[in-house]
């Protein structure tokens, strides 16, 4: 596992994604409406993706596509991919979308992501080069952990780019230890 | 639910800002690994439900063998999650002993974020590079890009006293002082944000 310890990695696989359950399971609590301790065959819940993904493997259970690409969040980006919040339907959008994929068969997934990707970056990095800011702050809300990070590099070269024509102090504080010098006592 | 505990760890070590260090948190660490060993218990009491049952434990496919699996999953995925939040605060750890400061350099305030075996690991990276520094002789943890002038012109921002010597002085390094000291001097003591340099 070539991401084993990478944390978004872990955080994208614990988006929840329905499932039914061909197979029962004794001894463990994960279906809400059951009163016992085991899951039913044929028993429909909500896993984790990385609880799933294993499952599925071993022919346990069926994954159904999940609520972040259902038909109206589809129409939505297909209207303008910019404007539509995907943080709200999963942080970790594009990932999750990869991964789960190949577990529901459905070929229009991939289409769907590269397409909202595509007309996303060039608003993205459009945005951090020009705007200020203040008009920006709401834009960001809307953007998944990987275009953020994007963003972010966009604005980090920019203001090396500055730096560079400008000239200015070669040596800085480390960043680690946060931007705003403590107040002088 | 399953590693829903375990998800909050991480959850809270990726809600930082990057680079930056929270507290090591004890408590819900130990949680996990609690939660490790109820999954454990389960999984073994499954399986020996099973055998009691004669079946072959290795082929049977029945509800008991899925809720094994279940919890032979949550387990590892458990797992793999205490190992990311330790394997990643190292990886920051051993970055603040490059970027800031060995030892006692560090400010305490950072330090005190640092769980018992990671101020152990700090002390003991900290330790090896200075004898690796010492052994060659050199300072490795100098700027890598060649200076044009070895002098620097650099204002101290905190009071620093007189007790600094330097390679080629020693002053006092009164606040707001200004000085025109020898770059790779300097240096660590920008980047711990005492001093400034100055361009002009």
């Amino acid at each position: 596992m070539a991401n084993y310890y990478n944390i978004d990695d872990i955080l994208a696989e614990e988006e929840f994604v329905p499932v039914v359950f061909h197979k029962a399971a004794n001894g463990v609590v994960i279906d809400p409406s059951s009163e016992t301790n085991s899951v039913e065959q044929g028993a429909k819940v909500e896993l984790p993706l990385w609880l799933a993904q294993e499952l599925y493997l071993r022919q346990a259970i069926s994954i159904s596509v999940p609520a972040c690409f259902s038909q109206r969040t589809r129409l939505e980006i297909q209207a303008d991919a910019a404007c539509v919040d995907l943080k709200s339907r999963s942080p970790y959008f594009y990932e999750f979308g990869c991964k789960i994929a190949p577990l529901v068969g459905d070929k229009t997934i991939e289409i769907l992501l590269l397409s909202a990707f595509k007309i996303r970056y060039k608003e993205i990095l459009t945005k951090a080069y020009t705007a200020v800011f203040t008009t920006t702050s709401k834009f960001l809300t809307l953007l998944t952990k990987e275009e953020t990070n994007l963003y972010e590099a966009a604005q980090a070269s920019m203001a090396a780019f500055k730096k560079w024509r400008m000239g200015g102090p070669r040596l800085q504080r480390a960043s680690v230890l946060g931007r705003k010098r403590k107040p002088l006592d | 639910m399953h590693g829903r505990k375990a998800y909050e760890l991480v959850k809270e070590f990726a809600s930082g800002e990057k680079g930056h260090l929270k507290i090591f948190n004890n408590e819900l660490f130990e949680r996990v690994i609690e939660e490790c060993n109820e999954h454990h218990n389960a999984l073994q009491s499954l399986i020996r439900k099973m055998q009691e049952e004669g079946l072959e434990v290795q082929t049977a496919k029945n509800a008991d063998h899925y809720g094994a699996l279940v919890h032979h999953l949550s387990l590892t995925r458990n797992k793999r999650c205490l190992m990311a939040y330790v394997y990643n605060r190292a990886e920051i750890i051993r970055d603040l002993a490059w970027k800031v400061g060995l030892l006692h350099e560090l400010p305490s305030e950072i330090q005190e974020k640092f769980g018992d075996s990671e101020e152990q690991y700090f002390k003991d990276h900290s330790k090896s590079l200075k004898l690796y520094m010492s052994q060659l002789s050199l300072d490795v943890n100098v700027d890598m890009v060649p200076p044009k002038d070895p002098y620097i012109k650099v204002r101290v921002l905190e009071d620093l006293g007189s007790g600094i010597i330097l390679s080629d002085k020693s002053a006092n390094f009164a606040r707001h002082s200004m000085h025109f000291l020898k770059r790779t001097d300097a240096e660590q003591y920008i980047s711990r944000g005492l001093m400034e340099e100055l361009t002009g």
